[in-house]
């Protein structure tokens, strides 16, 4: 094999792995609205019963009055902790707004049942726990804030 | 803080394994190199011997016993701000059981006469190396949960 040949594979190679990375930092972190299913009034809801997230100590039995995050999280997440952080600031900046984190390490019903291929995956809940948006990746802090206006519109 | 895992071990410093990562990265471009050559492709299988080596020692002891690590701590962290958060040091750890199940491919498929085993594994693995050093991107936690998922490996 030619040199020009191998330093062209090494570039071809160098290059694929940038784009893919660019890629990637564009789409993670963005919200994604999620619609009801064609005939259906009503889009898919969170089960708080089912969900059983713990809180300071506490199971969780109410939405935020405005907007809820929900984070799913698991043991095996480099960036989890930067968006608990995220959330529980505006979290404690605002009573209407309520962050839950759930490990689905253990608990891979959850996954299964929200769709959950990669941690952290928030999901935008309403007062009323529909599922308006998904985030998938560590969330942008500009993306939520989008998301809690969008939630002050609806009121 | 909600159901966070409170056996989780001590946090480490993120940009750690992304050292450690860029160190590989390059090991592995030249790997690929020499790999592309019947006349240097027993170089490239004895280096790629040694990131496996290496990537065994940070999958069983983890970062903060690899020597890259230990280079970190020594000569790069305190030149660095400190972090705005720690990391758990599980993900990263994985990611290197990953990089060592990739490198052992491109040996054993390399051993039993593939002529170009060294430099396709080596590629695949320079991909996640580059994207964790370039992007903070961690491959090995992306795939953890689909793994997990489909029962391929237990918590």
């Amino acid at each position: 094999m030619s040199l020009e040949t191998k330093l062209a594979i090494l570039l071809g190679l160098v290059a694929a792995a940038a784009i893919a990375g660019v890629v990637w930092r564009v789409r993670t972190g963005r919200a994604k609205s999620v619609k009801p299913k064609s005939g259906a009034a009503d889009g898919p809801s969170v089960d708080l019963r089912e969900l059983a997230a713990i809180k300071d100590g506490e199971l969780v039995t109410a939405f935020g009055s405005a907007t809820t995050f929900l984070q799913f999280s698991s043991e095996y997440c480099t960036q989890c902790r930067q968006t608990a952080r995220l959330l529980s600031e505006l979290e404690q900046a605002d009573d209407s707004i309520l962050h839950i984190e759930v490990d689905i390490t253990n608990r891979l019903e959850l996954a299964k049942k929200y769709a959950i291929l990669q941690t952290p995956t928030t999901l935008v809940l309403d007062s009323r726990g529909r599922i308006r948006s998904r985030i998938g990746g560590a969330a942008k802090p500009n993306v939520i804030q989008e998301e809690i206006q969008k939630a002050s519109f609806e009121i | 803080m909600s159901n966070r895992d409170l056996t989780a071990p001590n946090g480490i410093d993120p940009r750690g394994p992304r050292f450690g990562a860029a160190i590989t990265s390059v090991l592995l471009l030249i790997t690929v190199f020499l790999g592309l050559d019947s006349a240097t492709e027993a170089a490239g299988f004895a280096l790629l011997a040694v990131i496996d080596a290496l990537f065994l020692v940070g999958a069983t002891l983890g970062n903060s016993r690899h020597p890259y690590g230990w280079l970190f701590k020594k000569l790069v962290r305190p030149r660095l701000d400190a972090p705005k958060e720690l990391e758990d040091p599980r993900p990263p750890q994985f990611a290197q059981t990953v990089g060592f199940l990739v490198a052992s491919l491109g040996l054993v498929t390399s051993a039993f006469g593939f002529e170009y085993g060294v430099a396709l594994f080596a590629g695949f693995a320079f991909v996640a190396a580059f994207l964790n050093a370039a992007f903070a991107y961690c491959l090995g936690c992306q795939i953890w949960l689909g793994l997990r998922r489909l029962g391929l490996i237990r918590g």
